[in-house]
């Protein structure tokens, strides 16, 4: 009984690799061994194989060359990698911050409606994309916002406000009050003791909620694909465009660049993971 | 004193709330109102604003126009059942998963880490690369089961049998953790004393999972379901990139709506459709939210 | 929790009657200064002339920028051909002219763009300019029609020949050749084994040369579902059947696309898949050159002429041949490919200016000329088609000139990409599930096209 749950784990942990390591295996190929009648899967040192078997020669190739600019692309990845860490950075940045101070509002102020405001913000999170991208896209249109980074940076900050706001919300209650109190009492103003008191206190939940961010915000496609064409393209949206790539699609650079896009946030994850069970509970869970 | 202190805090928690507030409404709620007044017009993707022709309600009644042809109904099917399994698969695996990884055991954070990755990954291009996985002629897949002697093997983006479940496997080898995780949490919420308690009482592991583990993990997992399910309500990326958009065994709510929207043109429709999905989402998560309120009132009053 | 739905649908619907009222006032006032001046003022600026080019990620692209290079060395204007797969062209080429300004100036688009460019006035209308620089009468038949004319033979221009291109078949010369494979060919079918010319005789070469076991397959055709790929594929064998997707001058779908013709025609054409390799049945225009390219797959593939250059380039160029589409009955349909260059209506005058004059240069004879050496670069002009030099040009240049006459192009109008879906999605319905019969999938296809062209008041 004691050992039934390896029969849980096991299996599923072999669904979960097995294409990880394809992932893998196909970033240290070369094209010509990605798409083939035998699947090859056995990396080898050796320089001359046949076509028939089911070794591959072990290439660096796809990690060397991914700066490469590929046909019908304008750029090479690291270019739209920028873009990504850019537009990634600043709009995590952004929601943390405004979604700090709107947390310390409600946590410590009384607001009218406040219990309302609140569910309107996590109501927010609900909403299909496609039910407001035409009018965003009308809007940017309208402000010359398209194929920029800050149009994007804005849009990302106000996606991921209403997460950022809940569990910073969370964060800040458990924060006690007395801390403050007694900074005012000392002569402090309220926006000092925020400053010098509150963020300190809140350190770890700020991470937490940016990593979550950064999460969304460095993976999102949709509005990236309809708002940017030609500037500010990020990774997802350049891998997804070279669908019906009439030269081939680059299979290991795509897969090496799944791993090198995939490596900040999993460093990120890896930091916070004592907190991770927060944030995808929107901070309804204490720890 | 007190009143400047307290009129300066008043300018202050407004301060701290409106810009977040305001972004918000700027971005979620403008637009939606706008959607809205879109619906009721023949917008098309090229036209300026002004040139939109209203149409009434004309968008609504083609939507909701009972016959064979009905793309909308077909699509929303599709979405349902999709949204239903793929929800249910999930939690189901991610809860026993869950229950297996609470004992510690040695290896315990690299496993984890390892089930944790799918959900980090872009779904937009893991999309692109399950295409090379599910190559029929030279994929991985189909030659490995041929390898271990099926004699016939799924045609996955050609059989229309088989395609539904082809994206369905995506999402939940992608979206699984993601489950697992919220089912920790809830786990992990769950105080010792209880069980402890429970050990006293003698009572069977069967009746300790039924009468403890379930009803108080409940609450969290109904908060799952409700975040995948109108996450899964949006499928999208998976759908475009594994069997394109117009393939009525797999067309969704949302390959439809972008159909319509970028593909033929028709913004007005288009609005009015996502207008419909809304509905549907927040009746959804009203559904939801209601139920998770009884059960948060069952355990208050316990 | 009542409460809260409740209220945040109250403060959604308040916003939306502020909303609207604010939204509604803004573009117009906005809209009346032309955007054109500032653009003008922007370019006045800028000394170094740059024209942008806007096409698919292909071959004769490449050849267009080479061309687009000795413009540039010629009067100083700089050519700048930018390629977008396929795939994503369309969505991309008309999100940016819903933009106040298009960031290309010419595009290079689908003859059934024509409908939405001319009546939305997106496109330059080229009527008064194009006859001034090149002589209309040279330009083929067929891609004046289909490829620059909208409505489609009125005489009203929107678009100059860039490049004519049709659908046609490359096979395995060696596999054909091979003396093995004659006498075994003829020990079974009594006849030689040779290019089809016929689809009959198609079937039994590509029944011949379908051996799973050998992992060798007949052929691959175009049945992909990203764009178009599929409706282009069919087609063909639909025309030569004698159906039709309805009446080019009525609109009159019903009778035509669902006739016993077009319903023979579709299952013949799902027939064939069985001598496709498995994934045949949805294989688009990238991953079908990778299936014949492929040393060992199939015998005979269906695509676009100007992919052959790709084929031409890869290991079994030297081993491949080339023919037109075969026929049936002494019918043959081909699907018009091939597009012309529009210029956006959405861009500075001097911009356009600037278009004119290179497309004006792109038709004379002497570019031309140059423009059939490119790779894919298949002209429309009738003279030079005629010339020796073209046809030998290249290897498949031949089949192509033999095809051009069975030209036939589809849905000329503003609705194609509503046509375009429906028809996709029933065809491919029918292809994928056997409970669907052709005649239920053209039934459906004629039903929801005639409602899409009522709406539009075409019927």
């Amino acid at each position: 009984m004691k050992h039934a749950r390896w029969l849980v784990i096991a299996p599923y942990f072999l669904l979960t690799i097995l294409p990880l390591a394809w992932i893998f295996l196909t970033s240290i190929k070369v094209q010509e061994d990605t798409n083939s009648r035998t699947v090859k899967f056995i990396p080898s040192l050796a320089k001359e194989i046949p076509d028939d078997s089911r070794r591959f020669t072990v290439s660096p190739d796809a990690y060397t060359r991914l700066e490469e600019k590929h046909t019908g692309v304008e750029y090479g990845f690291y270019r739209y990698l920028a873009n990504s860490v850019i537009i990634g950075f600043i709009s995590t940045l952004a929601s943390v911050t405004l979604g700090t101070c709107c947390a310390y509002g409600f946590s410590r102020f009384k607001i009218p409606g406040a219990r309302d405001w609140l569910f309107f913000i996590l109501s927010t999170r609900f909403l299909p994309p496609l039910a407001v991208v035409m009018p965003i896209l009308l809007m940017y249109r309208q402000f010359d916002l398209q194929n920029t980074h800050l149009g994007l940076i804005i849009l990302y900050t106000s996606f991921n406000l209403s997460l950022s706001i809940w569990l910073m919300k969370g964060f800040i209650d458990e924060i006690p009050r007395a801390y403050e109190e007694a900074a005012l009492v000392d002569g402090y103003s309220r926006w000092h003791a925020f400053v010098r008191i509150i963020l300190p206190h809140a350190r770890t939940g700020i991470a937490v909620t940016a990593v979550f961010c950064l999460i969304s915000a460095w993976n999102e496609y949709g509005f990236a694909m309809t708002l940017n064409q030609q500037q500010a393209v990020t990774v997802p949206v350049y891998f997804a465009g070279l669908q019906g790539n009439i030269s081939g699609i680059p299979w290991p650079q795509v897969a090496a660049g799944i791993i090198v896009f995939v490596a900040p946030v999993m460093v990120f994850t890896v930091l916070v993971r004592k907190h991770l069970l927060r944030g995808v509970t929107f901070g309804t869970v204490k720890q | 004193m007190a009143t400047g202190q307290q009129s300066s805090d008043g300018l202050m928690k407004w301060g701290l709330v409106a810009p977040a507030l305001l972004l918000l409404i700027g971005l979620n709620i403008f637009p939606l109102a706008y959607n809205i007044r879109l619906s009721f017009t023949k917008a098309t993707l090229t036209q300026a604003p002004a040139d939109h022709e209203a149409v009434g309600g004309r968008n609504y009644a083609r939507i909701f126009k009972a016959d064979e042809s009905n793309r909308y109904a077909a699509a929303l099917r599709t979405t349902a059942r999709f949204v239903l399994m793929a929800v249910s698969i999930e939690l189901l695996l991610g809860y026993l998963l869950a229950l297996s990884l609470k004992p510690r055991f040695p290896g315990k954070s690299v496993v984890l880490l390892v089930f944790l990755i799918p959900m980090m990954l872009s779904p937009a291009v893991m999309a692109l690369f399950w295409n090379l996985i599910y190559d029929e002629e030279f994929g991985v897949l189909n030659q490995a089961l041929r390898f271990v002697g099926f004699a016939s093997v799924p045609g996955w983006k050609t059989d229309t049998a088989v395609k539904f479940y082809t994206i369905l496997m995506i999402d939940v080898w992608m979206w699984t953790p993601f489950m697992m995780l919220i089912s920790m949490a809830a786990l992990n919420a769950i105080p010792d004393y209880i069980y402890e308690a429970a050990e006293i009482d003698r009572a069977r592991r069967w009746t300790v999972f039924r009468r403890i583990t379930l009803p108080m993990s409940a609450p969290l997992l109904i908060l799952a379901a409700l975040l995948r399910t109108t996450d899964a309500l949006k499928q999208f990326d998976y759908v475009m990139a594994i069997t394109g958009p117009n393939d009525p065994a797999t067309e969704t709510l949302s390959t439809l709506m972008y159909q319509v929207m970028f593909r033929n043109f028709k913004v007005g429709l288009g609005s009015a459709y996502a207008i419909v999905v809304l509905v549907i989402v927040i009746a959804v998560a009203t559904l939801f939210i209601r139920y998770l309120d009884r059960l948060r009132e069952q355990e208050h009053a316990l | 929790m009542k409460h809260y739905v409740g209220t945040s649908l109250i403060l959604a619907l308040a916003v939306v009657f502020t909303g609207c009222g604010k939204k509604e006032s803004a573009p117009r006032s906005e809209r009346d200064p032309a955007p054109v001046e500032a653009s003008v003022q922007g370019q006045a600026d800028d000394d170094a002339t740059v024209l942008t080019i806007w096409w698919a990620q292909w071959d004769p692209a490449v050849g267009l920028q080479e061309l687009g290079d000795d413009y540039e060395k010629k009067t100083g204007i700089k050519v700048e051909v930018r390629q977008i797969p396929w795939g994503k062209y369309q969505e991309q080429v008309f999100l940016e002219f819903g933009n106040k300004q298009t960031s290309f100036d010419i595009v290079v688009g689908d003859s059934q763009w024509l409908g939405k460019g001319a009546t939305e006035g997106l496109y330059v209308d080229l009527t008064q300019w194009l006859p001034t620089v090149t002589d209309i009468d040279k330009i083929h038949p067929q891609a004046r029609k289909y490829l620059c004319e909208y409505p489609a033979g009125s005489g009203k221009f929107f678009a100059a020949p860039c490049e004519t291109d049709a659908i046609g078949f490359a096979y395995r010369k060696d596999w054909f050749e091979a003396e093995k494979e004659r006498e075994a060919f003829k020990a079974k079918y009594d006849r030689e084994l040779a290019v089809p010319e016929t689809w009959d005789e198609f079937v039994q070469v590509a029944e011949f040369f379908t051996r799973p076991d050998e992992q060798r397959y007949g052929c691959v055709l175009l049945t992909g579902r990203s764009y178009d790929a599929l409706v282009m594929g069919f087609q063909q064998v639909m025309w030569s059947f004698g159906g039709s997707w309805g009446d080019a001058d009525t609109h009159q779908v019903d009778g035509h696309v669902n006739s016993s013709a077009s319903a023979e025609a579709l299952d013949f054409f799902k027939s064939l898949l069985e001598y496709t390799p498995q994934g045949g049945g949805n294989i688009d225009y990238d991953r079908i050159l990778e299936s014949y390219k492929d040393t060992q797959s199939a015998a005979m593939l269906m695509t676009y002429f100007a992919f052959f250059p790709a084929i031409e380039g890869s290991d079994v160029g030297a081993n491949s041949g080339y023919f037109a589409m075969p026929s049936k009955d002494g019918k043959r349909g081909v699907s018009l490919g091939g597009q012309g260059f529009s210029i956006s209506a959405k861009t500075s005058p001097q911009q356009q200016a600037v278009a004119k004059k290179f497309i004006a240069w792109f038709l004379e004879r002497e570019t031309q000329e140059k423009w059939i050496t490119k790779p894919g670069g298949f002209t429309a002009h009738t003279d030079v088609l005629a010339s020796e030099a073209f046809r030998s040009a290249t290897r498949y240049n031949a089949a192509f000139a033999d095809s051009l006459d069975d030209m036939q192009d589809f849905w000329n109008v503003p609705q194609y990409n509503e046509l375009l879906s429906i028809a996709m999605s029933h065809l491919g319905a029918a292809l994928d599930d056997d409970t669907v019969t052709a005649k239920q999938a053209l039934d459906r296809i004629a039903e929801e096209h005639t409602e899409v062209l009522q709406d539009a008041g075409l019927l």
